[in-house]
């Protein structure tokens, strides 16, 4: 039970990373490499906000990430990935690289480099029979993730605006000439994915802790994404468990110090039989 | 492309480091700091630099030595050997510094170390101390830091002192020395007559959920966590959420009360967390402690804790070493003082420093301490420890 339980709550935060790469990278066909350092930047605002209005409790600290996230993915698109529209997905993929090295100089500068756990959600439910506590975190991951996943399903196939996100993602140029807003919805996606990213770096530093290291949650979002397929959110969940069940299961049964290889064989193993993810577009690839 | 190289440029900016704590002049002796200010373990080497630092400038306000003043040349290596050995060359190189300290991760000093030795140019670590300045010490090379095969075999007599039999679970990240250190504690509490068992993840591990529970699946009846500060403020909440509610210690590589008591705070608990330290936390009742918090409050360094005195015990080493090596002080006269330095820290560490002509590391003292919910209080006397008692693995 604990393993199990273990399993899906990191599965889902792997699944909230991933789910933020697919929303850009369908949007955009932009890798970005930044998203783990978004996703600890926002979760490290989060605990300072926490600390400057302690007596408010939680919802100072969330209203200022969410504003923050919103605004921060706007002013990437608006700012950055607007002018490279046209240029090849490289040029924007390094761009992302060097806001990972930028986002995580703030973590330098402003955090001091700090390891820091949000004291949120840590206090124990239910103690298992064969060892091991079931808290509050893991149920609030779970239901968040959850929350996220079908709100972006709905989003797309019921809202105006999720339609037009589909039209603009499968093609561009023809959407444009249906009047669809381009840079509307490129901005969404990037708010919504910085948005994603924040819940998935806030969830984790309450359930872990937040330092440098931890930007590694983006890797791990970002093989979720690929061995799911990077253009498909439902890939992103299934890969979010397939990656966090690896690292879980043979941290537990085989060998911990393997743990972190293992992802990357299953990513292999998955590009070699499907280069597109298991659920993603084939046609996406050629494109890349 | 413009704004792409724009950002690179920026980026490069916001991570170059390069800082020189005073302004120069004809007279100052110039030495040299290389250390972690912005790569994973910067949370606990910017302390140790600051406390270095606070002793230089007060040492400055008190007319400097021989009537010199210092002046520091200060590099961050971000935890990477290639930049340390490169700021090691700039400064000994370029800026004519008579010696090196600080430095940071012990796999970073010997690539250092090798430049060092082939110039001529005395270095003292800070808190991360490889066995090179241990008997027969290697010239130029001087620790007032953990050695993880002394730190390991100091915490295997000491976990003696809260739980004198049955099972101790070593954990550590998968590091050569993390491994050391292990391996030293596991001989020590085998010779004792406990059973051992083990857990090594990998080194960029950040959610420690798996790992806790694989050792409190292991049914230990003491923990020890052989990793830096950031490793136990994650691990000890998860070994609690594991269900493991036994005693944890703390090994002191970078860690200091404020690690202690983040774990506690997210663990829910101030109950079994121990740290074994050479140096007395920042609320110890100790005479060397009052320079250092007027020092802090004068040049705004809040909360002065362990790391910071450990590296104000560097900076007193240095000071002592700069003061014997007299007005025209060389590499080789600095190498000299610090060779037959003994200082007396003021109740900072369990005795004084003393380095001989053979041994550039001396006598150690280890204390075991408990978190009781504000602060860390010690158990019992300080332990020396002269020698490494486990042969070394060849």
């Amino acid at each position: 039970m604990e393993i199990l339980v273990s399993i899906a709550v990191l599965g889902m935060t792997y699944a909230l990373v991933a789910a933020g790469i697919v929303l850009v990278y369908k949007a955009s066909r932009v890798v970005n490499f930044a998203h783990g350092e978004i996703a600890i930047v926002c979760g490290y605002l989060f605990y300072s906000a926490g600390r400057l209005w302690p007596a408010e409790g939680f919802f100072p600290a969330f209203a200022t990430t969410l504003l923050f996230s919103l605004a921060c993915g706007v002013v990437i698109y608006l700012v950055l990935m607007r002018r490279l529209l046209g240029e090849p997905t490289f040029v924007a993929a390094m761009v992302t690289i060097a806001l990972a090295i930028i986002f995580k100089a703030a973590i330098v500068v402003v955090w001091r480099s700090s390891n820091l756990g949000i004291p949120m959600g840590r206090q124990i439910l239910l103690l298992y029979p064969d060892g091991g506590a079931l808290r509050l975190i893991d149920l609030v991951t779970l239901a968040t993730g959850a929350l996220c996943f079908i709100g972006l399903g709905v989003f797309f196939r019921y809202a105006r605006l999720g339609r037009q996100f589909r039209g603009a993602a499968e093609n561009a140029l023809l959407a444009s000439q249906r009047q669809v807003d381009i840079n509307l919805i490129l901005s969404l996606a990037w708010a919504a994915a910085v948005f994603a990213a924040a819940i998935a770096g806030v969830l984790f530093g309450s359930r872990s802790m937040l330092s440098p290291q931890s930007t590694i949650l983006g890797l791990s979002g970002l093989t979720a994404a690929m061995v799911g397929g990077l253009d498909s959110l439902r890939g992103a969940l299934l890969g979010g468990f397939l990656v966090a069940g690896a690292i879980y299961l043979t941290a537990r049964l085989i060998d911990p110090a393997l743990s972190e290889a293992v992802p990357f064989i299953i990513l292999l193993a998955v590009m070699a039989w499907k280069p597109w993810g298991l659920f993603g577009t084939r046609e996406e690839l050629d494109r890349v | 492309m413009k704004l792409f190289t724009h950002l690179l440029t920026g980026a490069g900016l916001a991570l170059a480091v390069s800082l020189s704590a005073g302004a120069g002049s004809a007279e100052d002796i110039k030495i040299g700091y290389v250390t972690d200010l912005s790569g994973p373990l910067a949370g606990s080497y910017t302390p140790t630099w600051e406390g270095f630092e606070l002793y230089m400038k007060a040492a400055n306000d008190a007319g400097g030595f021989n009537g010199n003043k210092v002046s520091i040349s200060l590099d961050d290596d971000g935890l990477r050997a290639d930049r340390a050995v490169a700021a090691a060359k700039k400064q000994f190189e370029q800026e004519g510094v008579v010696g090196i300290f600080g430095l940071s991760l012990s796999s970073t000093q010997g690539p250092v170390l090798t430049e060092t030795r082939k110039a001529g140019v005395p270095v003292a670590t800070s808190f991360s101390a490889i066995l090179d300045a241990l008997p027969p010490a290697q010239p130029y090379t001087y620790s007032t830091g953990v050695v993880f095969e002394v730190a390991g075999e100091a915490i295997g007599h000491l976990a003696q002192r809260i739980v004198p039999n049955g099972k101790v679970v070593g954990m550590t990240f998968d590091s050569v020395g993390g491994r050391a250190a292990m391996r030293h504690n596991m001989e020590i509490a085998r010779k004792l007559g406990y059973s051992w068992d083990e857990v090594i993840f990998p080194i960029r591990t950040s959610d420690f959920t798996p790992f806790a529970q694989t050792a409190a699946g292991m049914k230990p009846d003491i923990v020890v966590g052989h990793y830096g500060a950031g490793q136990n403020v994650g691990m000890i909440p998860a070994l609690r959420a594991a269900g493991y509610m036994g005693p944890y210690i703390i090994a002191s590589y970078g860690a200091s009360e404020v690690t202690a008591e983040e774990a506690a705070t997210l663990a829910g608990s101030p109950d079994n967390i121990y740290m074994v330290s050479r140096y007395v936390p920042g609320t110890a009742d100790a005479p060397g402690l009052a320079a250092l918090k007027a020092a802090a409050e004068k040049y705004g360094v809040s909360d002065p804790n362990s790391m910071h005195v450990t590296g104000w015990v560097l900076g007193m080493l240095a000071g002592a070493a700069l003061e014997k090596c007299g007005a025209d002080c060389t590499r080789d006269k600095l190498d000299a003082a610090l060779a037959s330095a003994e200082i007396d820290t003021q109740g900072l560490t369990g005795g004084p420093i003393t380095m001989t002509a053979g041994d550039h590391y001396g006598p150690t003292y280890w204390g075991l301490y408990k978190w009781d919910g504000e602060q860390l209080v010690q158990e019992g006397d300080w332990l020396r420890r002269d020698a490494i008692e486990i042969p070394l693995q060849q």
